[in-house]
């Protein structure tokens, strides 16, 4: 039968299951109930419904379901809920979580391969999971002559400004951002000037040749492709007038900016291919040349660092192209409305009838906007991924003089262009559309 | 609160600002002077002048600090460098940015700067842009004559003569 167990009994399935239930139990009752009410004692509760939030209160209303929902939107309403959950941390890991996964499978379908298949029984669905737990189990080496610190340091470092930069995309109407900085262009630029710094740094402090070797083609490729990313973005900020990303998103209700300026689009995306060192852009980590490039001395968890801020940061660089060029959350109406009845009459289910303070949850606008946001992210990272299974690597000559003659000279024509409208009064503050 | 960090951002800027020149290892060298410009950042976001702070960051830190950086990786210290050092060239070096900072200081405090009304509201970066663009317009076209010429003179001494056309 399995393979992977062969002395594999049932009765002693159960007995282990029953005995962890056991442990689960005494452990709760003998240190988690009191921890929680140390917890609830000590922490500052919120005022609902002008009521303060004892922790008896709140034990209570936690076991009375229909008064659940004042505490979660009072949990809802904080800047943890915001940092870690919603459009933060929580919506860019289960993106880019995602992302990992459709990348491996339809790079396998697009060449023909079977790609992950045995985890997880259905199409390898746990493929992810089962890597998560290697990444974690394994051993951390590091090369005996390291500069051990920077080593260190680096993946941290690296997924902490990838958090920064998913920080301050703004996903839905009504304020669901993390940092809704008043410059958040000029934020966007200065987080994203950190990224060659980390990765120069990890490839010098690994002391081995084949990370130094990427590290510094990272670093001519994102220092040269930098210059027009930021100038692509300007013609944006020209129309919609401020540098605030929701601002920008709010200044696209009639046309998303895509429409006017498609070379500013075009030349964007190819920057952000090769800022997140994506197929045909991929010299830092040419496997087939340098090993792994500058990840190559990373072992452990410590690669999986890196590759969780790289996947952050490819769903950051996605949803700023939505957020600049493709109006972000706008689109049209297609969550129904809550319905009414169950507001004012509350649910009736046979004899029995609950009425539910604190819904709806969620108001409407701000669902829509959510799935709106997301699609349209989702399709340009699926765009993002595409080239990887068609395109081979590019020489770093050819690179260069891309970045530095043709996108750039393309990025002025999109300045000119985007100047031309504003001065012309057609778009921009004041224009006619 | 704002003065806890100042004091933080001022032992940030000045402790890293030492480092920097301290160090013996070339590249902690520059890590310390990243950490002392991203401190003048700080120091310009205490001020309400988000714009020029992010511009600190986004140039200083992240553009040029890389470019010394990068230079620092390819060279051999040893090559460049011999260590001349004794105690007579230390106190008079400190005796040196003793006086300096004495200058500086006296100028400072015998400027108008503290008369300033310290709770005006920050000046708009948008008036900054317009004012530039009005009134010290001159001021521009000279900065600009002058980066393009840098530029220009970078590419004529970057070009080569073997390269393929």
């Amino acid at each position: 039968m399995s393979v992977i167990a062969p002395n594999f009994r049932l009765s002693s399935f159960i007995r282990s299951i029953l005995d962890n239930l056991f442990w689960i139990i005494v452990l709760v009752t003998l240190a988690g109930i009191p921890a929680v009410q140390i917890v609830l004692f000590y922490i500052e509760m919120p005022v609902i419904d002008g009521e303060l939030l004892t922790p008896f209160l709140a034990l209570t209303w936690l076991a009375d379901p229909s008064r659940v929902l004042p505490i979660v939107k009072a949990l809802m309403a904080t800047d943890f809920f915001r940092i870690a959950v919603f459009p933060g941390f929580g919506l860019a890991a289960l993106l880019a979580a995602g992302t990992i996964f459709v990348e491996r499978k339809m790079l396998a379908k697009l060449q023909l391969r079977v790609g992950p298949f045995y985890c997880g029984k259905v199409e390898g669905i746990l493929q992810l999971a089962g890597d998560g737990l290697k990444l974690i189990s394994k051993e951390i080496i590091i090369p005996a002559k390291a500069d051990k610190p920077i080593f260190w340091l680096a993946p941290v470092a690296f997924v902490g400004t990838a958090a920064a930069f998913v920080s301050l995309i703004p996903v839905a109407p009504g304020g669901w951002v993390v940092a809704d900085v008043e410059l958040g262009v000029l934020a966007v630029f200065a987080v994203i000037g950190f990224f060659p710094i980390i990765t120069v740094l990890s490839a010098w402090s690994a002391n081995s040749k084949f990370p130094f070797i990427g590290g510094i083609r990272a670093l001519h490729q994102m220092i040269s492709f930098e210059i027009p990313l930021i100038l692509s973005l300007l013609g944006v900020v020209m129309l919609a007038g401020t540098l605030n990303l929701t601002g920008i998103v709010e200044s696209q209700g009639s046309f998303p900016w895509i429409v006017f300026l498609p070379v500013g689009a075009v030349v964007f995306f190819i920057c952000i291919l090769a800022e997140l060192e994506r197929i045909p852009f991929d010299l830092p980590e040419a496997e087939s040349e340098i090993v792994a490039g500058w990840l190559t001395e990373f072992s452990g968890m410590m690669y999986g660092l890196v590759q969780l801020g790289t996947y952050l940061k490819l769903y950051a660089f996605a949803a700023i192209f939505t957020v600049m060029f493709l109006a972000g959350w706008h689109g049209p109406m297609i969550v129904p409305p809550f319905p009414e009845e169950i507001i004012t009459d509350g649910i009736v289910l046979g004899p029995v009838t609950a009425t539910i303070p604190g819904l709806p949850l969620f108001d409407q606008a701000m669902l829509n906007g959510t799935i709106w946001f997301v699609l349209k992210t989702v399709a340009v990272i699926f765009f993002i991924l595409l080239p990887r299974g068609v395109f081979p690597r590019i020489r770093i000559d050819m690179l260069l003089s891309l970045g530095w003659y043709k996108l750039i000279g393309l990025s002025f024509i999109n300045i000119f262009i985007a100047l031309g409208l504003l001065y012309a009064g057609v778009l921009g503050p004041g224009g006619v559309i | 609160m704002a003065d806890g960090v100042f004091l933080a951002l001022a032992v940030l800027t000045i402790g890293s600002a030492i480092a920097a020149l301290e160090m013996r290892s070339l590249i902690y060298g520059s890590i310390a002077l990243m950490g002392s410009l991203g401190g003048v950042a700080g120091f310009f976001f205490l001020l309400d002048a988000p714009f020029v702070a992010l511009f600190q960051l986004a140039v200083y830190v992240g553009s040029i600090a890389v470019l010394i950086l990068f230079t620092v990786m390819l060279v051999r210290r040893e090559l460049i460098f011999r260590k001349v050092e004794d105690k007579r060239r230390r106190m008079a070096g400190i005796g040196l940015l003793l006086v300096f900072m004495v200058a500086v200081g006296a100028v400072v405090i015998s400027s108008g700067i503290h008369d300033m009304e310290t709770d005006s509201p920050p000046v708009d970066f948008r008036d900054i842009g317009a004012d530039f663009l009005i009134y010290y317009w001159p001021a521009l076209v000279v900065m600009a004559l002058i980066l393009s010429g840098a530029v220009t003179g970078a590419l004529v001494l970057a070009r080569r003569e073997d390269g393929p056309d």
